[in-house]
C-alpha cells in the first residue's frame, strides 16, 4: 500500500510500539537530507531521553529495509528527501 | 524432520507409486484424508506436504495469547507431534485473548487446558505437555526433541534464551510478540545454520535483529500495559501459518534453499521479513497498519551466531547460567530508590487524611487515564506518567515555569504521588524535585509506597484495581 508523501525537503519517520508512546506520534516529517548517524541527536533534541529510552535497543529501517547505524570510521548513510524511516523497538510480550 | 514411518498411521495404507522414502511413502488413513482434505487440495500442498506435516514435531513455548491461536492451527493442520511449554495456570483475565482455554478450566495448568482443547479439535497428533516454564537449565533438552520452535513467550530474557538455544541446536524459530496495540512476527535461523557460519548467506537470529533488550523499566507486559485480543491473536495465527509453510515446503531443510536464493529475491528467508502490525483504535486500517520490513542477514559479530560466537556461547555455558539472561535483561527486583523520608505507606497516608492532619495537599495519580477511569482516591488528579515526563522534558529544555507541570496551582501545598504499583510514582517524585517544584526542600513531595495496589490491600479492599 502506498503511503503519504512527505513535504518537499523532508523525509517521513514512523514510530512503532514504545517509540509511539514516547513521542506521542505515529508519523511525522523531518527535514532532509540528514545523516543517519545524526538521526539520534535530532530526535533527542525533540524528545529528550529518547536515545536511552528507545533508540538504544530499537532497530531502524530506511524504505522498509534494515540499516545498521554507522559507527565511528564507518561510511555514513544519508537519509534523503522522500525516504521513509522507521524506528522499531522490540516487543517482547505475548 | 523425522522420515521414519509411524506405525499407527498404517492401518489402511499401502505405498503408492513414485513416492519418497519412509514416512512419505504411505497412504493417508481415511481419517487423515477426510480431516486434512481442504488444506491438501490447496495449490502447492498435496499429499507429500501433508505427510511432511504429519511427520513433523513442533514445540510451542508459551500457552498464552500467541500460543493458543498458534496451537489451534498447528494442531488443526495435523502436525504429528506438538510440545507445549508453560508453567502458568488459567486466569479469568487471560480469556479475552487466550482462546485455547475456557471458563470451566480456570485454575488448571495452561498446558493441560490447551491440550484438552486441542485433543477435541484434533485427536490425531501426539501432544507433549511441559507444565513448567522454559529455563536455561531445561531449554536445550526440550528444544532438541523438535524440528521447529514457536516463541510465544512474554519476556525478553526468555526470547534471547530460546533464540540462542535454537542457534546452537540448529532449529528454525518462528518468533512473534505483541503488547497493547502492536504485533511483530519474524522467521529466524531458517534454513537453520550452525553457529559461527556468518557471511551474508545465512539467516539471522534474534540477537542479530535486536542486539540489546529494552531497559527494564520500559519493558511492558500484557498485565501492565494491556493487550487487544485480536492483535495478539493475529500474530499467533500468522506464526502458525509460517510454521506450517516452512514444514510443508521443507524450507527448514538446508538443501531446500542453499544456492537457490539471492539477496534480491524478496521472498528469501536469509533476509527475513519482520512484519509489524499496528492497531489503531481510532482509525480504519491504513498504509501503516502492516509494514513488512526487510531485515539483514546474519551478523558477523553476533554474540550467538557470528564468527567468533562458538567462543562466547555454548550449550554447557547456558545450562550453567552463562550468559545470565536475567541480568542481561536487567530484570532484578526493583528496589526502593527514594529515601524513607520521601515515602509514606498507603495506610499512613489514609490515616493522616482521616485524622485531619493532612488538609490541603495535591494528590497526583500518575496511572494511565484508562486505569484512572475505573476509580481513584478522592481528590486525586490524573497526570499520566508519560505525559508528566514529556512535560518535564519540555520545561527543562525551554526553561519554563516548573509549576506548569502541576494541574493544580498552589505553591506551598505538599504533593503526594501515587501510581499503580509504586515504581513510576518514585520516578515522578524525583523528576518534580529535579525541576525544583520542591522549592529546595521547603515543599514536601512524597511517594505513596506500593501505589493503588497497596491502597487496595491496606485501605480499601473494594477498590477496582486493574
Amino acid at each position: 500500500m502506498s503511503t503519504p508523501k512527505p513535504a518537499p525537503g523532508h523525509f517521513t519517520i514512523l514510530y512503532f510500539a514504545t517509540a509511539t508512546s514516547f513521542t506521542g506520534k505515529n508519523v511525522e516529517s523531518l527535514p532532509a537530507p540528514l545523516s543517519l548517524r545524526k538521526l539520534g541527536d535530532v530526535l533527542e533534541e525533540r524528545y529528550k531521553g529518547i536515545k536511552e529510552g528507545v533508540l538504544g535497543h530499537s532497530l531502524v529501517t530506511i524504505n522498509l529495509a534494515y540499516v545498521d547505524i554507522p559507527e565511528e570510521g564507518e561510511d555514513d548513510v544519508i537519509i534523503k528527501e522522500g525516504d521513509e524511516v522507521a524506528i522499531i523497538p522490540p516487543v517482547s510480550s505475548g | 524432520m523425522q522420515h521414519n514411518s509411524s506405525e499407527e498411521h498404517h492401518s489402511n495404507g499401502v505405498a503408492g507409486r513414485n513416492e519418497g522414502q519412509g514416512g512419505f511413502s504411505r497412504r493417508l488413513t481415511d481419517e487423515e484424508f477426510d480431516r486434512y482434505s481442504r488444506q491438501m487440495i490447496v495449490p502447492g500442498m498435496g499429499k507429500e506436504a501433508q505427510l511432511r506435516l504429519i511427520n513433523s514435531k513442533v514445540l510451542i513455548i508459551g500457552a498464552g495469547g500467541l500460543g493458543c491461536p498458534a496451537a489451534q492451527y498447528i494442531a488443526g493442520a495435523g502436525i504429528g507431534t506438538i510440545g507445549i511449554v508453560d508453567g502458568d495456570i488459567v486466569e479469568p483475565s487471560n480469556l479475552h485473548r487466550q482462546v485455547g482455554h475456557a471458563t470451566s478450566r480456570i485454575g488448571m495448568m495452561k498446558v493441560d487446558s490447551l491440550i484438552t482443547h486441542l485433543r477435541d479439535l484434533n485427536p490425531l497428533p501426539t501432544y507433549v505437555p511441559y507444565t513448567f516454564p522454559i529455563s536455561h537449565e531445561n531449554a536445550a533438552d526440550i528444544i532438541s526433541q523438535y524440528d521447529l520452535v514457536l516463541d510465544c513467550t512474554d519476556n525478553p530474557a526468555t526470547r534471547y534464551l530460546i533464540s540462542d538455544v535454537c542457534i546452537l541446536l540448529c532449529k528454525p524459530l518462528v518468533s512473534a510478540a505483541s503488547v497493547q496495540k502492536s504485533g511483530q512476527l519474524i522467521v529466524l535461523n531458517c534454513p537453520p545454520t550452525p553457529q559461527g557460519k556468518a557471511d551474508k548467506k545465512y539467516s539471522p537470529c534474534y540477537r542479530c535483529c535486536f542486539r540489546k533488550p529494552p531497559p527494564a523499566n520500559t519493558q511492558l507486559s500484557c498485565g501492565e500495559a494491556g493487550i487487544m485480543g485480536p492483535v495478539v491473536g493475529l500474530m499467533g495465527v500468522a506464526q502458525a501459518g509460517e510454521a506450517i509453510k516452512i514444514l510443508a515446503s521443507g524450507l527448514h531443510l538446508p538443501s531446500a534453499i542453499s544456492g537457490t536464493t539471492t539477496e534480491d529475491d524478496p521472498h528469501n528467508l536469509i533476509q527475513p521479513t519482520l512484519l509489524i502490525y499496528s492497531y489503531d483504535l481510532n482509525a480504519a486500517p491504513g498504509p501503516y497498519t502492516f509494514r513488512p520490513l526487510k531485515m539483514a542477514s546474519r551478523k558477523k559479530n553476533c554474540f550467538a551466531c557470528g564468527e567468533n560466537s562458538p567462543q562466547t556461547l555454548t550449550l554447557e555455558g547456558i545450562k550453567s547460567g552463562n550468559p545470565n539472561y536475567i541480568q542481561f535483561c536487567g530484570l532484578q527486583t526493583p528496589k526502593a530508590t527514594l529515601p524513607a523520608q520521601d515515602r509514606i505507606t498507603a495506610s499512613a497516608y489514609h490515616a493522616a487524611r482521616e485524622s485531619g492532619q493532612l488538609q490541603n495537599h495535591i494528590l497526583l495519580d500518575t496511572r494511565e487515564k484508562e486505569h484512572f477511569s475505573f476509580g481513584s482516591i478522592e481528590g486525586a488528579v490524573n497526570v499520566p506518567f508519560g505525559k508528566l515526563l514529556m512535560k518535564a522534558a519540555t520545561i527543562k529544555r525551554s526553561g519554563g515555569d516548573a509549576e506548569e507541570i502541576l494541574p493544580v496551582k498552589s505553591a506551598e501545598d505538599p504533593i503526594f504521588v501515587v501510581c499503580r504499583r509504586g515504581l513510576d510514582s518514585q520516578e515522578a517524585v524525583e523528576k518534580l524535585k529535579e525541576l525544583g517544584v520542591d522549592q529546595g526542600g521547603k515543599r514536601k513531595i512524597v511517594d505513596i509506597i506500593g501505589g493503588m495496589k497497596a491502597w487496595k490491600e491496606e485501605v480499601d479492599p473494594s477498590f477496582p484495581f486493574i
